[in-house]
């Protein structure tokens, strides 16, 4: 091997790599998106869908509180369709949102809508909802189960001014209760969180200093409370929580069951009607047949704090954020299948799955208009 | 007596610098024992029941063979460059310069090619991408180590092929090289061993995927092994803290390997140059 | 016969060149080898000034909303993403409420790196001092291998074993006892995280990171004191430490200073095994255990989230951030490398010090 050999191959393989990286970038057709879907509402059968004739790798990531969902799914959608792979991860909602827009995985796993202006800087971009969802408030307390909570009162804590869990603002709402004077711990998420986004929604809803403050999103301006812990991810909340008695901390439902199991209690919050209630199957149906009755073609909607004796106040839609210009028609294809199937009570949204993670299947009043927005999927 | 005390504790200073070097190579095997078995190799870290690191050691292996093909040729040449045609002052300003990259930060190096090559020229999130980010990064290493073993060469070699009438290319080709040859092989593998190892610039340029690495450069992301450690280890889950001791133990093993090659390379090249010299 | 040119003490000399040939005796194939190296030997120049310009470039919006607040502010905030109404300064806008202030990650920075530096160089010149005078030279190779195994160590497995091993242990048992310090000093007080995650476990790892890029400048600066000044002052019956007091270090003095620079180069840039020790906190730290951010730290911690700000200002914000940290890496950096190269003409460690 000698010198002018190594200079030869370098400059051959650096005018490759310039010649490479010249066609190497492979922009998306962009054909002009169907028309309205005014023209009737379509039903799963009307969705083009079936196995695609070449093996397509599905990719996610982003919600932390879909995440466990879709690993259930992984094995199903194959089984059914064996040239369909589903490829999850998380990483947070704000992650998914931008690996969808920017291409770098086919689906954007978020607990969030797409905000005003990310869908204005990125018109091709749909949100399907393929679950219901819901979020805990867990606290560390040792023998206390049960609390009750208000939004108005959670607020206060995440604002700074109820320091301290035997605050009168709580025993008011837990007569009969013996609290201490531990100091109260809020944790919350430092990546851009579709929890954070509902969690504050919720807190919005029920505070009106909150509303006016930090408002809700993905990310807001936290204020400042010195005790105050952040987490990175739904696992690292709870993990955050359980090592910090005092503590109180918001939990997707997908992994409550590994809260409870850590000795965490869960907190009864108080919806709009004022009742107290804990996420379960009943509740959280509840929330959404009252909050699906007018869901915009955009599938933007927030079902947080709905009204409902029995609803669970911080409820919300799981999106796949997809772009509705594929760029292949195989990959529309799967994506069309693979959705038609997880949203289907028969395929994915089984019960078994759903239970799992504390989820409940989409309302069949929202079906029709899941489905428009599926059939825009095209290659 | 304040002799005595300086060099006690001039003593504990160098034990300060060896025994962690140490304390962290073996703690950190010692936790990736436990997590080590064969599945790693096959399975991927998509793989839901037994997540292995497949994809990982590919996608490390390919960078690595990336910026041997890219990194290596221009950091030999320039290397040449520097130590063979040079004028004095040219030369001085160059390897400053050189050196000067060498300090810039990784992950300033990544968010630059993010800018320009994954947004500006479309490449993606590619290995392409992170090729490019880590031959800048070791670019500096390896004209170091060139220049160095071209200079090493001893004079009478020199002169020997000016002697006998030999052109440069010819005297760098047969004369030069042979004794520098290790003293660069060397250098590259130190080289490759620093990508290896980092994770900043890679994080933008080929963000991380669960499968394995394939021919295409372009748009298309790629998993590594120092990500899984970054990544897994802030997560709770005991499989994940597993995955993230694995990753390191295999990573620092990778390592440990390269270095010592290089040493023992350079040992040899010392003896190489020594007989050469008569 | 000629011997191969030794590295310890004697003078030091150019490469061996032969006498420069006319021009005409260069053959084509040396012009074309000359012209294909001379090229390569640019690209480092080319990487810096692309890498420059595009920071610059893509910092401007940035520096123009944000003006004298990113010095002030200790808050950075991406704005809230879920507003329709922008903020607007200067005549750019930002989501709702954005502010990038800086000041957190400078003084997070600034103290890991500084504490970094302040045990590094003593560390690093003690065990260099060591090595050169007492241990023999059949061990020296052997025991710089260990310098190399520092220097090789990967900044993600720094931060693993800092958040598994050193993490927990710092703050069950040395932590307590340093606290006691804090009866005098309130900075030293505490609390601490179970964990050790913070700014001073951070400190520690950063300071076994930077020094291999000091001992071994340092070691190669001491390799080039004179012999014969060196001998002379032994010969006059000076003890060993009398030695390295009296020639030795002020011979190395300029060049200690030198490597400091370059190590705190080193410190300032490294990103990943601060980010998993020091806690990723975006308020400046309440102690020294307390959790903040550094800017590099910052930058790989927050661009993800900055991706998801549509007017792209977020990620024009930490732009900013990696600007300013490019500029003190380079300044630091060229201050060391100047100082070097004024003592000493030859090819010195580079990077991470190998």
């Amino acid at each position: 091997m000698n010198v002018r050999r190594h200079a030869a191959i370098g400059s051959a393989v650096l005018t490759g790599a310039f010649l490479v990286a010249a066609c190497g970038s492979t922009s998306t057709p962009t054909t002009s998106s169907p028309a309205s879907t005014a023209t009737g509402t379509p039903t799963a059968a009307a969705v083009q869908t079936g196995n695609p004739t070449s093996a397509v790798t599905l990719t996610e990531d982003g919600s932390s509180l879909l995440y466990p969902y879709l690993q259930k799914l992984q094995s199903g959608i194959t089984a059914a369709y064996p040239n369909i792979t589903l490829s999850a991860a998380a990483g947070g909602s704000g992650k998914g949102q931008t690996d969808a827009i920017s291409g770098a995985v086919t689906m954007g796993g978020s607990d969030a809508y797409l905000s005003p202006g990310q869908v204005t800087a990125n018109p091709g971009l749909l949100n399907v909802p393929i679950a219901v969802s819901a979020q805990a408030v867990n606290y560390n307390l040792a023998g206390i189960s049960n609390l009750k909570l208000s939004g108005d009162v959670i607020a206060q804590m995440y604002e700074g001014t109820i320091t301290t869990w035997n605050d009168s603002k709580i025993a008011a709402l837990n007569p009969g209760v013996t609290l201490p004077a531990t100091p109260i711990v809020p944790v919350r998420r430092v990546d851009s969180s579709g929890d954070t986004f509902i969690f504050t929604s919720f807190l919005s809803a029920t505070n009106t200093t909150w509303a006016n403050g930090p408002a809700f999103g993905t990310t807001v301006n936290w204020p400042s409370v010195s005790s105050e812990l952040t987490a990175n991810g739904n696992p690292a909340m709870v993990d955050t929580c359980h090592s910090t008695p005092g503590c109180i901390a918001y939990v997707g439902v997908s992994v409550e069951s590994t809260a409870l199991v850590d000795g965490l209690g869960e907190v009864e919050l108080e919806n709009a009607s004022g009742a107290f209630v804990q996420p379960n199957e009943t509740t959280i149906n509840a929330a959404v047949t009252a909050g699906a009755t007018n869901v915009p073609a955009s599938l933007a909607q927030s079902l947080i704090y709905e009204s409902g004796a029995q609803a669970y106040p911080i409820v919300n839609f799981e999106y796949l954020i997809i772009k509705s210009t594929q760029s292949s028609t195989d990959t529309a294809l799967a994506i069309r299948t693979f959705l038609e199937w997880a949203i289907s009570t028969t395929g994915g949204a089984t019960s078994d799955n759903l239970s799992a993670v504390n989820f409940v299947p989409l309302p069949t009043n929202v079906l029709p208009k899941v489905n428009a927005a599926i059939a825009m999927i095209t290659g | 007596m304040r002799g005595g005390i300086f060099w006690v504790l001039c003593g504990l200073a160098l034990l300060i610098i060896i025994a962690p070097a140490v304390a962290v190579v073996v703690s950190v095997l010692v936790k990736a024992a436990p997590a080590l078995r064969w599945s790693l190799l096959t399975n991927t870290t998509q793989d839901v029941q037994n997540p292995g690191l497949q994809n990982a050691i590919l996608g490390t292996l390919a960078f690595a063979i990336g910026v041997l093909v890219i990194a290596g040729p221009v950091g030999i040449l320039g290397g040449v460059y520097l130590a063979e045609f040079a004028p004095r002052r040219l030369g001085g300003t160059l390897r400053f310069f050189s050196e000067v990259l060498a300090g810039v930060p990784s992950i300033v190096v990544g968010f630059v090619i993010y800018v320009a090559l994954v947004i500006g020229l479309k490449w993606g999130y590619s290995i392409m991408s992170g090729v490019v980010a880590l031959s800048l990064i070791i670019l500096p290493y390896i004209i170091k180590t060139t220049e160095v073993s071209f200079t090493q060469v001893p004079r009478s070699l020199r002169e020997a092929a000016a002697a006998l009438g030999l052109s440069k290319i010819t005297t760098i080709r047969k004369v030069l090289l042979p004794p520098a040859l290790p003293g660069i092989v060397s250098g590259l593998v130190i080289a490759i061993a620093i990508s290896t190892g980092e994770t900043a610039p890679l994080l933008f340029t080929a963000n991380f995927s669960n499968f394995n690495p394939t021919p295409q450069l372009f748009q298309n992301p790629v998993g590594y092994l120092t990500y899984v450690t970054y990544y897994y280890i802030g997560l709770p889950s005991p499989h994940d803290q597993a995955l993230a001791s694995a990753a390191a133990g295999i990573t620092i093993l990778m390592i440990l390997v390269l270095i010592f090659g290089g040493r023992l390379i350079t040992a040899r090249s010392r003896r190489m140059v020594a007989r050469l010299d008569v | 016969m000629i011997l191969v040119r030794r590295r310890a003490g004697g003078m030091t000399t150019g490469p061996a060149r032969v006498e420069r040939a006319a021009r005409g005796d260069l053959t084509i194939g040396d012009r074309v080898l000359q012209w294909v190296s001379g090229i390569a030997a640019t690209v480092p120049l080319a990487g810096l000034g692309l890498i420059l310009s595009i920071m610059i470039v893509w910092a401007i919006p940035a520096i123009i909303y944000s003006g004298t607040t990113f010095f002030t502010s200790d808050k950075f905030f991406i704005g809230n993403l879920y507003s329709t109404v922008l903020t607007t300064h200067n005549g750019i806008s930002a989501p709702h409420g954005a502010v990038y202030g800086a000041l957190t990650f400078i003084i997070g920075t600034f103290f890991t790196s500084v504490i970094a530096l302040i045990l590094a160089v003593p560390i690093s010149v003690g065990g260099v001092l060591m090595l050169s005078e007492w241990i023999p030279r059949r061990l020296e190779g052997p025991l710089s291998t260990f310098l190399e195994l520092l220097a090789g160590i990967p900044s993600v497995v720094f931060g693993f074993w800092g958040l598994t091993v050193l993490g927990p242990l710092l703050s069950q048992h040395f932590y307590p006892v340093l606290s006691h310090l804090g009866a005098i000093i309130p900075f030293f007080k505490g609390p601490w995280a179970y964990n050790g995650q913070g700014m001073l476990t951070a400190s520690l790892v950063l300071t076994l990171m930077i020094i291999p890029i000091i001992a071994s400048t340092t070691r190669e600066l001491v390799k080039r004191v004179p012999v014969l000044a060196r001998e002379g002052a032994l010969a006059l019956g000076m003890s060993r430490y009398e030695m390295v007091r009296v020639v030795t270090i002020p011979y190395v003095r300029t060049g200690i200073i030198a490597s400091a620079l370059l190590g705190w180069g080193r410190a300032l840039g490294e990103t990943i095994a601060v980010l998993l020790i020091i806690g990723v906190a975006f308020n400046p730290p309440a102690n020294i255990y307390g959790t903040t951010s550094t800017l590099a730290s910052v930058i790989a911690n927050q661009l993800d989230e900055a991706l998801s700000d549509f007017t792209g200002m977020a990620v024009r914000a930490i732009a900013e951030l990696g600007l300013l940290l490019l500029i003190i890496s380079l300044l630091t950096n060229l201050a060391g490398r100047l100082i070097v190269r004024r003592i000493s003409g030859e090819a010195l460690p580079v990077g991470r010090g190998i």
